[in-house]
C-alpha cells in the first residue's frame, strides 16, 4: 500500500505535470473513457461493456482519436490526463490493466518539437541535472540522445533493416548471426524479438533516449518519412530502459488513413481479434486538418516510477489489479 | 520430451544447451506489436541468471523436476549438505547450486530439493521464512507515515531492510525470492 508520502509525491509531480503544459499555453480537456469505437490498434485487446440496449461499448484504450477530432475542430495544443484499460496487460513491474496516461498534441508541429517538449517537461519535473533510479544514474540535459531503430539495429545486431524489408531476407539474416526468432510468423515478430531480447536492456541508462522512425509496419496512425517511406515518424521515449512514451507526427491523410486502418482490421482478423468498425468521424475529421500535427502518449505511472525511485509500477498504484486476480 | 506454450514462472525448461528454472516471468507488449513474455531463468546446476523474452505461445521443452522434502544440514567450503526427508539420505551440492539461498539457510532448515532424473540438482527455499532479528540499530523515533527503514542484521548474519519499528529479538517474515521483509512473524 502506498504511503502518505508518496501519494503527496505523485499529487505534486502531476501538479507540476499540469503546470507545464499550462505555462506551454497547452489547454487540458477530458476525453470519454467509454467509447463506441476503440483505437484499431491489432495488438490491444478493450474492455467490452454494453450499453442497456445492447449496443457494444468499449473502455478507452488511448484517447488518440478523439484528440484528433478535437485538432479538427479548431483547437491548437491540447493535453490530457486520463485513465486507459488494456485488457490481459498484467504482470511484471511496468503493466497495470488500468493505468493513466497523459497525452498531449500539437498544430503546426511534427514529432521533433514533440521530443523538445519532452526535454522540458521531464526537466521541469527534477531538480537536478540527473535522475538516481534502481542504482542507474541518468542524465537528463538537453539534448537527450536521440538515435533511429535502424541505427539501434546495426549498433548492436549488425543488421540493417533497409537491406531485411521483408520477412525471408530477416528472417535468413537473423539465423545466420545465430539470434533466436522462434515462433516467429512475420517480420514484426522478429523485430521485436530482436529489440526485446538485445536492443531494448541498452536503452537510457545513461542518457535520456528517443528511439525514433520505427517501421510504418507498427505506426498505422503516423506519417511516413518521405525519404525512406519504410520508416515512419515515431518515437519512443526510454529512461532507464523502462519505455515511457510513444510519438508520432500525426497522419494527417483521411484516404492512406482509410487504407492503413482497413489494413489493420485485417491484422486484427488474421490474428482472431475482434474487428472494430473503422471510426468514420475521425476520418472525416482529418479532412478539415491542414496543418500538420504531431502528438505522444506517456504513461504517467511508469514516469512516476522513475521519479520515485519504485522499481515496480504498483508501488506507485493504489490497489494494483494484480494483487486482487492472483487471489 | 514434452512440450508447452505456457511459459510462466515455476517450470523448468531445456534451453540454450542447458536446464533453466523460469524464477520470473512478465507480460510484455512492445507498443505496437504482439505480446511477449520475458523471463529470468536460473540455471539449475550452476545457479547462473540470464534474461530472455520469448514470443507468447512459443513452445519450449519441458523438464520433468521433481521437488522432494529435505533438510538443510552443514556446509564445508566447498560444498552445502542435505538430507532426503523421506529416505534420510545424505548428499551434497557444490556451492554455485545453493547461490543466493544461502543467506536464508540455518542448520536444520527446510527445504526443497529438486531433482531431474533421479539427480539431485538444485534447492528451492520456501517463498516466505521466518528469521529472529539478532542486531538492531534502536529505534529511531519519527514519523512512520513516511515509511523509513533500517538495516537489521537475521539469525543467518544476513542483513535485510526493515520498517523502523523492529526490534531486537522479534522475528520477521522475509521473501526469499528477493530479499525483502514482508511482515512481523
Amino acid at each position: 500500500m502506498l504511503n502518505k508520502k508518496t501519494i503527496q509525491e505523485i499529487n505534486l509531480a502531476t501538479e507540476k505535470i499540469r503546470n507545464f503544459f499550462n505555462k506551454e499555453g497547452f489547454l487540458e480537456i477530458q476525453t470519454p473513457i467509454l467509447n463506441k469505437i476503440p483505437g484499431m490498434e491489432p495488438h490491444l485487446t478493450p474492455f467490452e461493456t454494453s450499453f442497456t440496449n445492447d449496443t457494444k461499448l468499449y473502455l478507452n484504450t488511448s484517447p488518440e482519436l478523439q484528440m484528433k477530432k478535437l485538432l479538427a475542430n479548431g483547437f491548437e495544443k491540447i493535453f490530457n490526463i486520463t485513465k486507459v484499460f488494456r485488457n490481459g496487460e498484467i504482470g511484471g513491474p511496468l503493466h497495470n490493466p488500468e493505468f493513466t496516461m497523459l497525452e498531449w498534441y500539437r498544430k503546426n508541429a511534427n514529432y521533433e518539437d514533440i521530443m523538445e517538449d519532452c526535454e522540458n517537461l521531464v526537466i521541469s519535473l527534477v531538480n537536478s541535472k540527473t535522475i538516481n533510479y534502481q542504482n542507474h544514474q541518468i542524465n537528463i540535459e538537453k539534448p537527450w540522445e536521440r538515435i533511429s531503430i535502424n541505427e539501434l539495429f546495426i549498433k548492436y545486431c549488425d543488421i540493417n533493416l533497409l537491406e531485411n524489408k521483408d520477412f525471408e531476407s530477416f528472417k535468413a539474416t537473423a539465423i545466420s548471426k545465430k539470434l533466436d526468432i522462434n515462433a516467429c510468423h512475420n517480420w514484426d515478430d522478429i523485430f521485436f524479438k530482436i529489440f526485446l531480447n538485445h536492443i531494448e536492456k541498452h536503452l537510457g541508462f545513461n542518457k535520456a533516449t528517443i528511439v525514433y522512425d520505427y517501421p510504418s509496419s507498427q505506426a498505422a496512425l503516423a506519417q511516413k518519412k518521405k525519404s525512406e517511406p519504410f520508416f515512419a515518424e515515431r518515437f519512443e521515449l526510454y529512461i532507464a530502459g523502462v519505455e515511457l512514451a510513444n510519438a508520432f507526427s500525426e497522419l494527417i491523410d483521411a484516404n492512406e488513413q482509410r487504407e492503413r486502418l482497413i489494413e489493420e482490421q485485417k491484422l486484427r482478423k488474421s490474428l482472431n481479434k475482434t474487428v472494430f468498425d473503422i471510426d468514420e468521424e475521425f476520418l472525416a475529421s482529418l479532412e478539415s486538418i491542414i496543418e500538420p500535427c504531431s502528438g505522444i502518449a506517456l504513461g504517467i505511472d511508469r514516469l512516476l516510477m522513475i521519479l520515485l525511485n519504485k522499481s515496480d509500477i504498483k508501488d506507485v498504484i493504489l490497489f494494483p489489479l494484480e494483487n486482487y486476480l492472483n487471489k | 520430451m514434452t512440450s508447452t506454450t505456457n511459459i510462466v514462472k515455476g517450470i523448468a525448461i531445456n534451453f540454450k544447451h542447458g536446464s533453466w528454472l523460469i524464477s520470473e516471468a512478465q507480460f510484455v507488449s512492445p507498443g505496437k506489436g504482439s505480446a511477449f513474455t520475458r523471463t529470468k531463468l536460473k540455471n539449475l546446476k550452476t545457479d547462473q541468471v540470464i534474461e530472455h523474452t520469448f514470443r507468447s505461445g512459443e513452445s519450449v521443452d519441458l523438464i520433468d523436476v521433481v521437488r522432494k522434502k529435505g533438510q538443510y544440514l552443514y556446509k564445508d567450503n566447498e560444498n552445502f549438505y542435505f538430507m532426503d526427508n523421506e529416505t534420510y539420505e545424505q548428499f551434497s551440492l557444490p556451492k554455485s547450486a545453493i547461490g543466493d539461498n544461502s543467506r536464508f539457510l540455518l542448520d536444520g532448515t527446510d527445504v526443497y530439493i529438486l531433482h531431474i532424473d533421479g539427480n539431485p540438482i538444485s534447492v528451492q527455499l520456501p517463498p516466505k521464512m521466518d528469521f529472529k532479528v539478532i542486531q538492531a540499530p534502536p529505534g529511531v523515533k519519527g514519523d512512520t507515515a513516511t515509511g523509513g527503514s533500517k538495516e537489521v542484521t537475521i539469525e543467518t548474519g544476513t542483513k535485510i531492510k526493515v520498517p523502523l519499528f523492529i526490534k531486537e529479538g522479534e522475528s520477521i517474515k522475509i521473501n526469499t525470492d528477493d530479499g525483502s521483509y514482508v511482515s512481523k512473524a
